[in-house]
């Protein structure tokens, strides 16, 4: 069996209101590419990408989630494996960021206690439109003590580095629990029922 | 068949499993792509459950004599999209192009007309014609993609192409192995981030005849005048003792390995990388400091080939390692003595090399890039006696002496180190020497003299630039040799190799994200029209693999629900395998490209409303084995309808449910209205009507109706109609049975069941369950069945139904379990709860509901 080309695996996840850009944002950072066309998620897709932070390489497995309302009671049963949530609200639609509250809220109800969370103000490049301040965006970050970016996927403002940064605060926590101990498989199982804790534990 | 062609055809055999046979070859093919190269190919048909695929293999001799002289260079599978054709060639009268195409892919190879190269287009044509008749499978194949040699030249663009199709490896059950995809790939764009760096090594070997040491090394070892970046020094017979023998073990070992040390070139500092020993044989790799971190991967192994065919006092010690970017191995041998036993010393050489396996990737002598053979391997000078080789020795005739060593002339023959290559020798023999002298064996045996004392060398990028034997060292009867080597190495470029390696980890990203399974579905929210009670309705939903991999889909339950969906609504499959479309899988470009779409599946979705709804709503996940979950809504407006009411509501509304104004319906609903009826309208209007048509019907409750007719009366009982009963007299009965089991509530209450079927066989019993625990307007409902029922019982000569009969049916009705579609509880119990209801008076029970 040969040696697997990763140190680490990385689950991921992207949530927000519908339309913030969650999709967009994945498709910028795993395929460097961008569409205008708007296809609402309807459901949980993923995809994977390989990066290498302090000389490991992490295979990172993010997780698209629908936004719609309608859904929320669904998309929140996947929280539970997830390593790193990023919270993605819209600069140019006040209502996206006012609801990062409630997405919170959801976190602290159904995700692991100790997930790594960060905020995205996403589309950034739309100034002419904005209707959330950077320090709206800073503010609710800091009282939440959570890292927090502005970002563009359509001009590929901060797309990497968000994600980078992400996965740093999880390598670092993780660091110092097993030392070089790769992770074997982390199952991708949806159900939070499931008991078997992530390598992160 | 010639000769040759069938020995070349048990070979090729033998580069495959016994199971895949093949069929034809042809040999001397040459390909028109590379008009500078005269590698010589061979093609070969290979048979394996009757799928055929043709093999381009490269021979690394024109006429190959074991497996290792030939690789796999293309594999082209046999199947639809394969085609052959052959063309003339207008400089020659004795040749034909035969060309191949497979998909985007054309090959083209020149072959001599003959019987060879008919029978062989015809078995190819034959394969092909067979392929259409069966649907060959490919699996097979992929075993040998990985074994695909490098191009030879830095011109890679014929391999781009290899034709494996793309389904073919996603049934073959292994998904892409990263790893060795990743390592073959850097391999491939090697160019791209070395640069060849030349370095110097010092190879030596000296068979030392049990003698310990006792002088200086540095005459041999630091014999020129820049220091080596590497060095190779084997020793033979350190330890002739019988422990040494036995035990493998000698103070020996630590003795050379400190005139090594010490006997290397002064002008560097050398660490060691590696050292083998076996018996006598020692083997010492060193390697200059400054390139010590470069080096990696060290391994070691032995291999003894003596006594026994085992034992260590003959065979070889190899040390492998690489260098920067270059795999390299050097073994050290003792070969079988005498002059006679060439065939043995033939031998061992095989056997070292069939046998030694390194622990480190790649495990065998001959995956080196760079091989390095030395030690005393005990060929000698033949048909020459010991005062001829002596005189021509003299007269400086090496021409006439080399022809007679034994090695040349095995090594001629193929019988040994096959494609290695040895320097011109300019050195006297190194054998057989009185000690302390220069002088050719004196004693009574005088052995001529030979050259048992050898270097050589496989692999490209290696300049010999000395060989030498060293005069001057005398404690053994043979004289150490040494050759110096400038070798090219592939040194990375560290910030070209993160660039190419980054490279193909996004290109293995991309695919592996275009791998996962794929599927659009037609429709995420399905809408029923207004729902109806027992009138079913189905939507479809088609789901098609959009991706390049069988799609595994389940529908699979929410968190917290026992099932993937309601119970009125029923999936049909709820899962499946959809096949992707045709693809082609580019294993340069990592590129999947589908050829076709994929195919479909169409998923019934029915509902079927059996309980009181307004409205009926789900978000159905739709799981792709892993992949994605898609979620689908489906919805649908309820019609009110009697069945499926509370009895309690249906008592407390004197018009039919459809004409109820919502106000009052929702007041009924909690009870909040006064009662209108005793028992429901329904129930009366049905048993009225059956209690005048019916009484003397035979089997009145066995016959099936029509659903229409069923739906008829149901619309008839909702809405009021003022048209007569639109329905036989069974579809009444049917009807009647119909509602009672669908009540919300069934008639004698969940919880009491239990109670009733323990009173069964006590009728004052069970009527206090009746009369005390049974809510008035149930009561009420239960009494005028059992009324009825004992009225019908009155017909029983005509209507043909007892009491057992009848208390059995209804018993499963009023008293129904509280889980549907399963096999009745207790019935037994429950009809003799109900039996008492049909044989006793009841006018003292109807009475307090009056």
């Amino acid at each position: 069996m040969a040696k697997k080309t990763y140190d680490l695996l990385f689950k991921l996840l992207l949530i927000g209101d519908s339309g913030v850009g969650k999709t967009c944002i994945l498709f910028r950072f795993s395929d460097d590419a961008f569409t205008t066309t708007f296809i609402s998620t309807i459901g949980i897709d993923f995809k994977i990408k390989t990066i290498e932070l302090r000389g490991k390489k992490i295979k990172l497995q993010i997780w698209d989630t629908a936004g719609q309302e309608r859904f929320h009671t669904i998309t929140t049963s996947y929280y539970r494996g997830a390593m790193g949530i990023m919270l993605v609200y819209d600069i140019t639609d006040m209502k996206s960021f006012e609801n990062i509250v409630k997405w919170l809220r959801n976190i602290d109800e159904h995700a692991n206690e100790d997930v790594e969370k960060m905020i995205l103000g996403n589309k950034c490049d739309k100034a002419d439109k904005r209707t959330v301040s950077k320090e709206q965006g800073e503010t609710i970050a800091r009282e939440h003590s959570i890292r927090f970016m502005e970002t563009s996927a359509k001009a590929n403002v901060n797309i990497e580095r968000a994600f980078n940064e992400l996965a740093e605060a999880i390598l670092l926590k993780t660091a110092g629990k097993e030392p070089g101990d790769p992770v074997d498989r982390v199952t991708v199982d949806r159900r939070p029922t499931n008991t078997s804790k992530s390598c992160c534990n | 068949m010639l000769a040759v062609h069938r020995d070349v055809l048990n070979i090729v055999q033998a580069k495959f499993l016994s199971a895949e046979i093949v069929r034809s070859i042809h040999l001397n093919v040459f390909t028109l792509e590379e008009v500078w190269s005269n590698e010589n190919r061979i093609l070969a048909l290979v048979e394996y459950n009757k799928s055929f695929a043709l093999f381009v293999l490269i021979a690394s001799k024109q006429k190959p004599t074991s497996i290792s002289d030939l690789s796999v260079e293309t594999v082209i599978p046999v199947d639809e999209f394969f085609s052959c054709d052959t063309e003339l060639v207008e400089e020659s009268q004795n040749h034909i192009i035969f060309i191949i195409t497979y998909k985007k892919i054309k090959r083209a190879f020149k072959i001599e007309i003959g019987l060879e190269s008919s029978n062989f287009a015809s078995e190819v044509i034959r394969s092909k014609e067979h392929s259409l008749y069966n649907k060959p499978s490919f699996v097979w194949l992929d075993k040998y993609i990985g074994t695909m040699s490098q191009p030879s030249r830095s011109d890679v663009s014929e391999q781009d192409d290899l034709p494996i199709t793309r389904h073919q490896i996603a049934q073959g059950q292994t998904s892409i192995n990263r790893e060795s995809m990743l390592k073959y790939h850097l391999k491939l764009k090697e160019a791209e981030y070395t640069q060849k760096q030349e370095f110097t090594i010092f190879v030596g070997t000296w068979n030392v005849n049990g003698q310990p040491p006792t002088i200086p090394l540095s005459n041999w070892l630091a014999f020129d005048d820049n220091p080596p970046d590497l060095y190779a020094i084997g020793f033979q017979e350190i330890d002739l003792s019988k422990e040494a023998f036995l035990f493998n073990d000698t103070p020996r070992e630590a003795e050379w390995h400190k005139f090594v040390t010490e006997g290397v070139h002064p002008k560097a500092k050398y660490k060691l990388v590696g050292l083998a020993r076996l018996v006598g044989m020692q083997l010492v790799v060193m390697v200059n400091n400054k390139h010590y971190p470069y080096v990696k991967n060290i391994s070691v192994d032995t291999v003894g080939t003596g006594l026994l065919g085992k034992m260590g006092n003959k065979g070889g010690v190899g040390v492998r390692l690489e260098l920067h970017n270059t795999s390299l191995c050097f073994v050290n041998c003792h070969l079988a003595a005498h002059v006679e036993e060439f065939e043995r010393r033939n031998q061992d050489y095989k056997d070292i090399n069939a046998r030694m396996n390194f622990r480190k990737s790649p495990q065998a002598i001959k995956d080196h890039e760079q091989i390095y053979w030395l030690g005393d391997l005990n060929y000698r000078i033949t048909e020459l006696t010991t005062t001829q080789v002596k005189t021509l020795l003299l007269r400086n005739e090496m021409v006439t002496l080399l022809k007679a060593d034994q090695l040349n002339q095995q090594k001629e023959r193929g019988n040994v180190l096959l494609d290695y290559e040895e320097g011109d020798i300019s050195f006297k023999p190194t054998y057989k020497y009185d000690l302390h002298s220069d002088t050719f064996d004196t004693s009574e045996k005088a052995r001529p003299p030979a050259w048992t004392d050898r270097i050589l060398w496989r692999g490209r990028g290696i300049y010999q630039v000395a060989y030498r034997s060293h005069m001057n060292l005398r404690i053994s009867d043979h004289k150490p040799v040494s050759a110096l080597f400038k070798s090219e190495i592939s040194v990375i470029d560290p910030i070209k190799y993160r660039k190419v390696h980054e490279d193909l980890i996004k290109k293995m990203d991309k695919f592996e994200n275009e791998y996962l399974p794929q599927v659009t579905v037609d429709q995420t929210e399905v809408v029923y029209d207004l729902i109806k009670f027992r009138e079913p309705q189905s939507r479809e939903i088609t789901i098609a693999n959009t991706g390049m991999v069988p799609a595994e889909f389940e529908f699979i339950k929410k968190l917290d629900e026992t099932s993937y969906c309601k119970d009125w609504l029923r999936i049909i499959p709820y899962c499946g395998n959809i096949n992707p479309g045709n693809t082609l899988y580019d294993f340069d470009y990592f590129v999947l490209n589908l050829l076709i779409v994929g195919e479909k599946c169409d998923v019934k979705l029915e509902v079927n409303l059996e309980t009181d709804h307004q409205k009926l709503y789900d978000i159905l996940v739709l799981h792709l084995k892993d992949g994605k979950d898609m979620f689908i809504i489906v919805s649908g407006e309820c019609q009110k309808s009697s069945f499926t009411s509370p009895i309690s509501l249906l008592c407390r509304i004197s018009v039919p449910v459809m004409q109820v104004p919502e106000e009052q319906w929702k007041l009924a609903e909690k009870l909040e209205s006064s009662v209108r009826y005793s028992v429901p309208r329904e129930l009366w209007l049905l048993i009225d009507h059956i209690y005048r048509h019916g009484m003397k019907i035979r089997d009145l409750f066995e016959s099936s109706a029509l659903h229409e007719e069923i739906i008829r009366i149901r619309d008839w009982l909702d809405f009021g109609s003022l048209d007569p009963f639109p329905g036989t007299i069974q579809a009444a009965a049917e009807t009647l049975l119909l509602f009672l089991s669908y009540t919300k509530d069934p008639v004698i209450p969940y919880e009491l069941h239990d109670t009733c079927i323990a009173a069964a066989s006590n009728y004052q019993h069970c009527k206090q369950i009746i009369l005390q625990k049974v809510p008035d307007l149930h009561r009420n409902v239960f009494l005028y069945i059992c009324l009825f029922l004992q009225e019908l019982l009155k017909y029983q000569n005509d209507n043909g139904y007892d009491a057992k009969t009848l208390a059995s049916l209804f018993g499963d009705i009023l008293l129904r379990d509280q889980i549907r579609n399963s096999k009745p509880q207790a019935s037994r119990g429950k009809a003799n709860f109900i039996y008492n209801f049909l044989v006793n008076d009841l006018s003292t029970s109807i009475i307090p509901a009056k």
